[in-house]
């Protein structure tokens, strides 16, 4: 268990979120002149490293609200949490 | 409708702990990322939204909880209120609101369940089952959405030692149940 700062109410526990997958992800502007090759890799393939990642959350059991977040995957620390629209704060 | 039918009717008191069923009360969910919303309401319930997260602001008839930064639940504070006041006052916030595209007005009396618990136990009973921590809490007027016992909640701190509690109708016997169950150990 770890505690997440949303940026709406403030500091909570883990289990009121729920993860959304890996975050800025552009969805392609012309789907139709993709290869199925292509679309499936904009569809399912994601990079899930050891490390620093960026995803999406959703404070489901709260504010209801999407927020993005870093956080390294191999030691559960959260290096910042922006909202959905905003550049990530780190690189 | 005003709920008639409530799920529980029951009142319970413990060692320093009293917790009831209060029904029927207005409840109103508000929704709206407007400028003019703010004195709208202001207008209309002579109270403003909060802006501030985790807060609440009210007067005698009603009380007006943050949800999120463009979600607000509105209840009434005394349950005398009659069907009759409730229509006027959904039909006011709607033809204000909803009907001029201010925003979104929805009639959630019968979706929550609002139970009260009073005495000096209720953030130890409370704590039994949920991960928020109440320290910074006890301030008057603070709101928090969180889950007991699994089960979605918002709290509203009314007074000291004075909570009022909101839980789905469906799960609202599991919740009366499972406090019940957990006074016995406080
Ligand atoms: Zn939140």
């Amino acid at each position: 268990m770890f505690i997440i700062n949303c940026p709406y109410c403030g500091e909570r526990d883990q289990t009121e979120f729920s993860c959304g997958g890996e975050a800025h992800i552009e969805r392609p502007k012309q789907p139709t002149e993709l290869s199925d090759d292509q679309w499936a890799e904009y569809l399912f393939m994601r990079k899930n490293i050891k490390g620093i990642q960026f995803e999406r959350w959703n404070h489901a059991h709260g504010c209801r609200k999407w927020f993005n977040m870093v956080r390294d995957t191999s030691n559960d620390k959260i290096q910042a949490v922006y909202k959905m629209g905003e550049k990530p704060p780190v690189k | 409708m005003l709920n008639f039918n409530p799920p529980i009717e029951e009142e319970k008191k413990y060692n320093d702990l009293k917790i009831v069923e209060v029904e029927p009360t207005i409840k109103i969910n508000l929704r709206s990322n407007k400028r003019e919303f703010s004195t709208k309401i202001g207008k209309i319930l002579s109270i403003l939204p909060p802006n501030e997260a985790n807060t609440s602001s009210g007067n005698e008839s009603y009380s007006l909880l943050w949800l999120s930064p463009d979600e607000w639940l509105v209840y009434s504070n005394n349950n005398t209120k009659s069907l009759n006041d409730q229509i006027e006052l959904e039909n006011n916030l709607f033809n204000e609101i909803s009907k001029l595209n201010q925003g979104a007005v929805t009639n959630v009396s019968d979706h929550w369940v609002m139970i009260n618990l009073k005495g000096s136990k209720i953030f130890d009973l409370l704590a039994k089952s949920c991960p928020f921590n109440f320290k910074n809490f006890k301030k008057k007027g603070s709101v928090v959405q969180t889950v007991v016992n699994h089960v979605d909640v918002i709290i509203h701190n009314k007074d000291d030692n004075d909570l009022n509690l909101f839980v789905r109708r469906s799960f609202s016997e599991d919740l009366w149940l499972w406090i019940n169950d957990s006074a016995r150990f406080l």
